[in-house]
Parts: C-alpha cells; structure tokens; sequence
C-alpha cells in the first residue's frame, strides 16, 4: 500500500511538491509568528528582571522604562540629584545606582553610573577590573573593544549629529559577563566624568534643566574631566541632575512602598515589568491579527489544495476504477486516495515548522545583533497543540477527495 | 473453473427506449472458451460489465457456478470479482513506478497480505508469460510484454473464470499473436472458462465457441450452431 502511495507520488512528484511548498509556506507563517511573538515577550522580559524599580523625572512612563532597559536614545528630562542622594540613603534600598546617557562611541551608548549597578549587572566580570577612576570605562560583552582600549564619547550619536568630546578619553578596564539585555552593548563609565564632561558640576546644575538635544548645541558648556581622579559615589543636595535611577528595593513591599511614595509632582517611578507587560497587551493584539492572517491563508491554502486534488482525482477516474476492476476493495481506493494527501499535508506541516523555526531564529539573532537583546526561540506546550490541531485538520480535509473517490462506479471510471 | 448462466438479462441506460443488452437465455459450460464479437454500440462492453459484477443488473440473473451475482451488494460483487474473475483489459491498467512484479501481486496487496506462496505463484506466472525481468519497472517494457503482465496479473488469484475485453486491440500484430496464445494456453493450463471480447479475427478463431452481438441481442451462436 505504502510503495503504492509513495510510487503514485512520485510520479505526480512536481505538483507533490507544489502542494507541499505551498502548506509548508503558510504553516512556517503562522509558527513564525508564534515564536517570534513569544520570543519577544521571553527575551524582553529577561531584559528587564535586573531593574527592579526606576526612578526618573515626570514624563512617559514607556519612555522611562526603554531608555533604562533597551538604552533606547531619547531625550529625558532631568531628575533632581537630590533624589539620587535620598534614595542611596533609605533604608529600604538595597542600591540606588545613577544611570546617566546621551554619549555613544561607535554606535555604542556610553552610560554613566556607579560601581554598585556594574556589580548588580554582573557580579563578576569576564576581564579586568571595575572603573575606579574618572578617565576609566567598563566595557559591555558584545563591546569590541579589549581592555586597555581607549574610548572617545560622542555627544549624541553619529545619526543624530553629535561632536566628539575632546576632553575625555575613557579607557576600558574591565568587560563586563553577557547579560542577554541591551546593556551588553553598553560602555560605561563613571556618572561624574559623565557630569564634568557636560559642565554639570554641582553648582552648575541650574543651567542645565533639560538634558536633550536642543540645548547642547554647538556652544554647550564643556567641562573638564580629571581622568586621574578617584571616583566619588556618594551623593548629597548638591548632586547634579540625571535622567534615570536604578533602584533595587530590599523586599517586595517596599518596592511598591517605593513605588508609591515617588509617585509625584516631581518624581515618576515604574516597575519596568509592568510597563512591558503593557506593551505586550499590544503586542499580543498584533500577535492575534498576523495569527488571524496566518489562518486565514491556511483556509485559502486548504481551499487550492482541495480544488487541485479533486481536479486530480477527476483525472484519475480510470486509475480508480481499474484499481476497483481488478479487485482492489474500497476501503484501499479511499486509504490511498487520503494517505497521499494526508502524506503531502504532514511533509508541509513538518517542513512549514522547520522553516518557520528557522525564520523566527534568523530575525531573533538579526534583532539580537542589533539591541544585543537576547530573544529565545523556544516552543511551548502550546505549540504540540497547535500542531497536532493541523494534523487532525490535515486528516479531516484529506478525505473530502476521498470520499468524492469513493462516490465512483469502477464501470462508468473506466468508461470515461 | 465456473460456468456461466445467464437468464431474462435486460439492460437499459437512462433515456434510452430499447435495452442495450437483452439475453433471454445463455449458458456457457465450465472450462470451455468464448469469444464475443460485435460492432462497437452492439452491447459488448454492457456484458462484460454484467458478467463482471461492475455493473449493477436491473433485471435478469447471471450465475457463475450456480452462485447468483445479481443478488450480491456492490462489495460483495467486488469480493466475487476479486476471488473469481481474472480482468484482462485493452489499456492494461497497469501502475507506473511499480515493477511487473509488484503490478501483478497490487491487487491482492490492496486488500491483504501477500502470502510467501502468492508471491511464489507471482514469479512463476511471469516465468511461464515469458517476463525475463520481474523486477523491471513496467513503463519500461513494451506494450506486448505490458500486456502479458496483465495476463499473469489476471491469473495470480487462481480465478475460475478469465475475462478479457480486446486485449489485443492495442497490439501490434506479432505482440498480438503471442497474448492470444498465452490466454488460450494459459486458461487451459490453468483451468478457467475464457470469455474474451474481440474483433480479431485470428483471436477468436482461437476459441471454441463465438457469439456475435448486435443491438444488444446476440444475432449468432456458433455452439447453438452445433447444437442445431
């Protein structure tokens, strides 16, 4: 019966392999789409479990949320140092770390910081050491450059048309474990360099509000960095504005006490969880319609399978019947008939998921070389569901031909 | 080896005012062999598929054997088909991407398994139909040797009776020659009553018996002949 099946199909093996490619196609869509949604949703969030709570000045809370974790560029405004200093000192914080952006070198985010949000990103590093001057850098995992590399900041980036900062040269003392996040890709640097490069030296703090593009044009105040100057890490009234903190509460209710209390006129605070877990409600929804789309290319696929294999039975009336002639019973016509497009489905099926594996693995390590964000493409419980609801439906539309096969007189097949 | 019987036949299509096939009385003893001639339109085909159980018979009875197919259900007449009626056919419906062997032994592996001995009989009847190569995929013999594929195919189930429509139609003339002989030979040997529907000449002279059909009546019976 199988060498039957299979000899039949080789003989028909360029429309066998039409109709194959074709469900392979739409089936690779829809897993495509599956895994890379979930992929998305695992590797974003991952990103964002070492910040706990962020800090930052009153604004978009989303913006707050991708700046710190996905280092996404943008323009934030300044939050009071004050803050920074009050935080360090409550009790109910484990570490309140500065993070303080705008600079890039080579496509790379320079972030200014503190030793202790190194430490909380990567307890050990892979080489080196951490900064203890002003004029070091700790370099991300995916940062090519080797230590005892030297690191000119850009204000801004090259897209945005930013000028080299001519003051300071950072250079790289140690390389930090891969994070799997965005800050893999990050330099960073002490947060004080960072002020004294833009001329926010405490009590200059007044003349820079904002900390966007606008007002750091081309006569912007440059301040001098002492490179060989010891780090300070601690903060007081007269600590110069940032845009964003890191803050890692010591339990889970003061998290949210955390929270509470710098929710206000002057301060925003977010868990970042929470924030994604928002945007993948969107994400979700356009999860549903490309799935929505996926399906209903399934129906139309289904629908051109089915026309092709009962023009194709049609035409082998006198197959069928000669078969039936020559004793074969009814039961073999009708096996062969849904076996060979039951085979044809399951071989689209199979290869459509291992297309739409490798679709979702291309995109997720194109995506991870761009953001240095990790995206797992992982199936799920779900997804052996999901398949084995497209081999049912396989087996289902599979014998629609077999019954119109079945409808046929031997006599009248070997007639026509 | 079976015999046919065939009493008060009638068979009408749809539209058509006149039976294409009206026997009133026929009787064909076991073993013997048959040749049925006739124009195209005479009724030819309309008996075969009588006679074969492929088609389903409105009024009349067809005993093979003394067993009643007419009475039978559409897979039960399949069954009896398979069991006792050797097909041989002018296209050979053969299946391409198979061997000859394989060709010969489809039928019975479509419906069960194939015994050690079935396969045994298999090899043996393309040895005496004079297939040098079972193994040999079908599209590539020649039509004569496609033909005696389907002579051995017919055979492989032990059928009591062979039935054969034009199966030198599509031959050429030498080809044509050897597969007569292979059925007359083979029926003999092997024990089967042969019909063969033909309008060769040097086929039916082969053959014991002929009747002629025209307008669905059989207008000439060389045994009644005889009997007379």
């Amino acid at each position: 019966m199988i060498r039957f099946i299979l000899a039949d199909l080789r003989r028909f093996s360029g429309g066998a392999l039409a109709v194959v490619i074709l469900i392979a196609l739409s089936v690779a869509l829809s897993v495509a789409v599956t895994l890379q949604e979930r992929a998305v949703r695992l590797g974003s969030a991952r990103a964002a479990e070492k910040f706990d709570l962020l800090v930052g000045a009153p604004g978009s809370e989303t913006q707050l949320a991708l700046s710190s974790v996905f280092l996404q560029p943008a323009p934030l405004p300044l939050l009071s140092g004050q803050v920074l200093a009050r935080l360090a000192d409550d009790s109910r914080v484990a570490m309140a770390a500065p993070i303080g952006f705008g600079d890039s070198s080579f496509g790379h985010p320079i972030v200014g910081t503190t030793t202790a949000l190194v430490a909380t990103l990567s307890p050990t590093l892979t080489e080196g050491a951490v900064f203890s001057h002003l004029g070091e850098a700790v370099a991300g995992a995916d940062v090519p450059l080797s230590v005892g590399a030297e690191v000119k900041p850009m204000h801004g980036s090259v897209e945005t048309g930013g000028e080299t900062h001519t003051e300071v040269t950072y250079r790289v003392t140690g390389r930090m474990a891969p994070t799997g996040t965005a800050w893999d890709r990050a330099i960073l640097v002490p947060i004080r360099a960072v002020w004294s490069l833009h001329g926010m030296g405490g009590e200059h703090e007044e003349d820079h509000e904002h900390h966007g593009e606008e007002d750091h044009a081309e006569e912007h105040e440059h301040g001098h960095v002492d490179a060989d100057a010891p780090l300070d890490e601690h903060f007081n009234a007269e600590t110069p504005g940032i845009p964003a903190i890191l803050v890692k509460p010591k339990t889970i209710a003061d998290a949210y006490r955390l929270r509470q209390e710098y929710r206000s006129e002057t301060t925003l605070a977010v868990f970042p969880a929470e924030v994604l877990t928002r945007l993948y409600g969107t994400l979700g929804d356009a999860r549903s319609l490309l799935l929505a789309i996926a399906i209903g290319t399934q129906g139309i696929v289904i629908a051109a399978i089915l026309l092709v294999a009962i023009m194709h039975i049609g035409s082998r009336r006198r197959q069928i019947g000669a078969l039936r002639a020559l004793g074969a019973p009814l039961r073999a016509v009708v096996t062969i008939v849904w076996g060979e497009l039951f085979l044809l489905f399951v071989a689209g099926i199979a290869l459509g998921g291992a297309l739409g594996l490798a679709v979702a693995e291309l995109v997720s390590a194109r995506m991870t070389a761009a953001t240095a964000v990790r995206l797992p493409v992982e199936f799920a419980r779900d997804d052996w569901r999901l398949a084995a609801g497209f081999v049912i439906a396989a087996a289902l539309v599979s014998l629609v031909p077999a019954i119109s096969a079945l409808r046929l007189s031997p006599a009248a097949a070997l007639r026509s | 080896m079976l015999s046919l019987d065939i009493t008060g036949l009638e068979m009408r299509f749809p539209g058509l005012a006149s039976p294409v096939l009206s026997i009133d009385r026929f009787h064909l003893p076991a073993g013997a062999r048959l040749a049925v001639t006739g124009a195209s339109g005479s009724g030819k085909s309309t008996l075969v598929n009588a006679i074969t159980g492929l088609e389903r018979v409105g009024h009349g009875a067809i005993l093979w054997g003394g067993q009643n197919i007419t009475r039978f259900s559409g897979s039960q007449r399949d069954a009896f088909r398979a069991r006792h009626i050797g097909l041989v056919m002018q296209d050979f419906h053969l299946f391409p991407g198979l061997s000859a062997f394989e060709n010969v032994v489809l039928p019975v592996r479509l419906a069960r398994r194939l015994s050690a001995a079935e396969a045994d009989r298999a090899r043996l009847l393309l040895d005496m139909t004079g297939i040098a190569r079972p193994q040999q995929k079908i599209e590539t013999l020649s039509r004569g040797e496609m033909q005696r594929v389907a002579v051995a195919r017919a055979l492989l189930s032990k059928p009591g009776v062979i039935v054969a429509d034009e199966p030198t139609a599509s031959l050429d003339r030498s080809a044509g020659e050897e597969v007569a002989e292979l059925l007359v030979r083979l029926s003999r040997e092997e024990g089967a009553t042969l019909i063969v529907v033909t309008h060769d000449p040097a086929l039916s002279e082969r053959l014991d018996r002929r009747i002629r059909l025209a307008g669905g009546i059989i207008i000439e019976d060389s045994g009644e002949a005889q009997a007379a």
